[in-house]
């Protein structure tokens, strides 16, 4: 028989009590568990997405003239200015210390051109870095290649009746396929080809309606758009993405500005940022539930354990009186706190990373997981013990305290 | 010089009502010697179980002291002098105070589960215990499995256990019938007749008989 086998015993002859115990403490574990789960998988989901929210850096030429406005950021005006980017930048771009981080580096020529007779927003592109941008586009048709395909935002394929209405082509039995029409997801092409500044291209595809500036462009090959411009090997903006968890992407436009001291390079975040913003407030959230629900666990303990000893002093007492020392009886209760707790936090560590898997699919897309991390384990089963030894450190020296005399006299 | 012995013991307790506090005992003087078995006798409230608590070391006297085997007792620092109770001292109380959910053995072994001792030879003592108080056949029952008397001798075999020099008993019969009351004493004489110290507090004139020598105390004072 040792301290342990008394704190044991103690413990088997109040199951009910010690089974509440670590259930509160499961609950209050468990929380935190599942807390940190889905925040950290929900961190992890905009690591690895973040390229999927398109650019994040666009570099533009340093100028006062404002001529075009492409996706929210003002576009110098392309004929005034000295300073012009052209395609060496994009090699320069591509040989910053932090090259390995870039994963689209996107050049593009912004100008007028008569589309069909009427003016309209001609952007020249390289399809396959563009695309590999914009992949939340929709297009119906083809992927344009290059060359002489070109592809239409959708009032631009309007405006020059590129589309046929579903509806008038189809008839009224094919119900639903209008609505597909205004989502983007099933057009029909009318021609499969259109004249620019009369030279003619190939329709390669329309894209579904974004609601952005893309809806007004006709998309073409950059070197088309330079040779019609005239601007051979002129940019008018550069869109780069890189690839960021724990994106330093203050010290890739740093990098990139060192590299292009002519040009102005900013950083874009606005898709990402909302959704990154979405996650600290989720962290703050489960920051303030998880310090409550410790709270409450821990007061429970502390309620817990009072009663304990306040109901245990006679004995308490006789195990003093008959040479017990006080260390003794800390040790005793602390073991008893210590098994309860450990039993509670594993329990807890269990339940939680259950709860935030079936949470999961509730606030991240679907492929985001939350595997099983020793770390956290770890981590569950220090937040328990600690959360229960702290909060019976009072209750426990108050019953290392008590005066062996009374036990003796409370006869 | 006796093996226990008070220098001018006394014992004020703090009081609400007075701020003078209660004077429990006054310049108590004594001795007990090695094998000797001391009644102590007095009207209720006079001060016994003070006394009692003062020779357990776990009252520290307001003035005077207390040695055993030339300790000073109350010279000791706390740890120490729990220690020194579970080495020097055998305690039964008159409630007996058995762990409830502990069986009989296991009641008995108590003192020895702070102590560095091999658990076989702690089992072994606490056998051994059970056996010299008549509960060798029963001991693997729980305190309420046992009729009083029972319970009032693995009271004392847990009080024996660790071969303490002097075992205290406040009332030790106190809650039985005579008869009961009497096995107890029994119990107590062959202890002592085998060498154990024994100081007890008592109300029965006929239990106090038995012992060696009686010391009477009235308002906090030994008589002559
Ligand atoms: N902790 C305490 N604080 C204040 N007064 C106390 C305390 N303990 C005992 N007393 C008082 O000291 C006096 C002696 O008490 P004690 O328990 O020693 O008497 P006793 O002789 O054992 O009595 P009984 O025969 O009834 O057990 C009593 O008046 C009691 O009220
Ligand atoms: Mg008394």
């Amino acid at each position: 028989m040792r301290i342990s086998t008394i704190a044991l015993a103690n413990l088997r002859r109040r199951k009910g009590r010690a089974v509440f115990l670590a259930a509160g403490i499961a609950i209050g574990v468990g929380t935190v568990v599942a807390l940190l789960g889905l925040n950290s998988a929900l961190r992890e989901e905009i690591g690895s997405q973040m390229d999927r929210f398109g650019a994040n850096i666009i570099v533009t030429p340093h100028s006062g003239n404002l001529a075009l406005d492409y996706g929210g950021v003002s576009i110098a005006g392309v004929s005034f200015d000295q300073h012009q980017l052209s395609g060496d930048d994009i090699d320069r771009i591509r040989q910053i210390p932090y090259r390995k981080r870039l994963s689209t580096v996107a050049p593009k020529l912004l100008g007028s051109l008569d589309v069909e007779g009427r003016n309209a927003l001609v952007a020249g592109v390289d399809f396959a870095s563009e695309l590999r941008l914009k992949r939340w586009w929709r297009i119906s048709g083809r992927p344009p290649q290059g060359g002489k395909d070109v592809l239409l935002g959708y009032d631009a394929a309007t405006t020059a009746s590129a589309i046929q209405i579903a509806s008038v082509k189809n008839g009224a039995a094919d119900d639903g396929s209008a609505h597909h029409a205004a989502r983007g997801e099933t057009l029909q092409l009318a021609k499969d080809s259109l004249k620019i500044a009369g030279n003619e291209y190939r329709i390669a595809g329309v894209l579904g309606q974004t609601g952005g500036p893309e809806d007004r462009m006709v998309f073409v090959s950059i070197g088309e758009v330079q040779a019609l411009l005239d601007k051979p090997d002129q940019l008018s903006v550069i869109e780069v993405s890189a690839l960021c968890k724990d994106c330093p992407v203050e010290d890739i436009v740093a990098q990139i500005q060192k590299a292009l001291p002519h040009a102005k390079v900013s950083a874009i975040q606005q898709a990402v940022r909302a959704r990154t913003d979405a996650v600290e407030r989720l962290s703050r959230f489960s920051l303030i539930v998880a310090a409550v629900v410790l709270l409450l666990g821990a007061l429970m303990i502390f309620t817990t354990m009072m009663n304990s000893v306040v109901e245990r002093t006679k004995e308490i007492g006789v195990l003093r009186a008959i040479g017990f020392r006080r260390g003794h009886i800390i040790r005793g209760l602390l073991i008893e706190v210590a098994v309860v707790s450990a039993a509670g936090g594993l329990l807890g560590w269990a339940g939680g990373l259950i709860a935030s898997r079936l949470a999961l699919p509730f606030f991240a897309e679907a492929g985001a997981t939350i595997g099983v991390s020793a770390q956290l384990a770890l981590f569950a089963m220090a937040v328990s013990l600690g959360t229960g030894l702290v909060s019976s450190v009072y209750p426990v020296l108050r019953a290392s305290r008590l005066d062996p005399a009374d036990a003796v006299r409370s006869m | 010089m006796p093996f226990v012995s008070m220098e001018s013991v006394s014992k004020c307790y703090d009081d609400q009502e007075s701020r003078l506090g209660v004077t429990v005992l006054r310049q108590v003087s004594g001795g007990i010697e090695e094998g000797e078995f001391v009644a102590l006798m007095g009207p209720s409230g006079s001060g016994k179980s003070t006394l009692l608590t003062i020779l357990g070391a776990m009252n520290t006297p307001s003035s005077g002291r207390l040695l055993v085997d030339d300790i000073d007792v109350y010279g000791l620092p706390d740890e120490r002098r729990a220690d020194f109770r579970a080495q020097y001292l055998g305690f039964v109380f008159q409630q007996h105070h058995l762990m409830p959910y502990l069986n009989a053995v296991e009641n008995a072994m108590l003192p020895l589960a702070p102590l560095r001792m091999g658990s076989l030879e702690k089992r072994q003592r606490a056998f051994a215990a059970l056996e010299r108080v008549g509960l060798g056949a029963k001991s693997l029952r729980l305190p309420n499995q046992l009729s009083g008397g029972e319970q009032g001798r693995l009271a004392i075999a847990r009080a024996i256990v660790n071969d303490p020099p002097l075992l205290l008993a406040d009332e030790p019969t106190g809650t039985l019938d005579t008869a009961t009351g009497d096995d107890i004493m029994h119990l107590f004489l062959e202890l002592n007749r085998k060498g154990q110290t024994i100081f007890m507090v008592t109300h029965n004139p006929a239990n106090a008989e038995m012992a060696h020598r009686i010391m009477r105390i009235r308002d906090g004072a030994l008589e002559n």
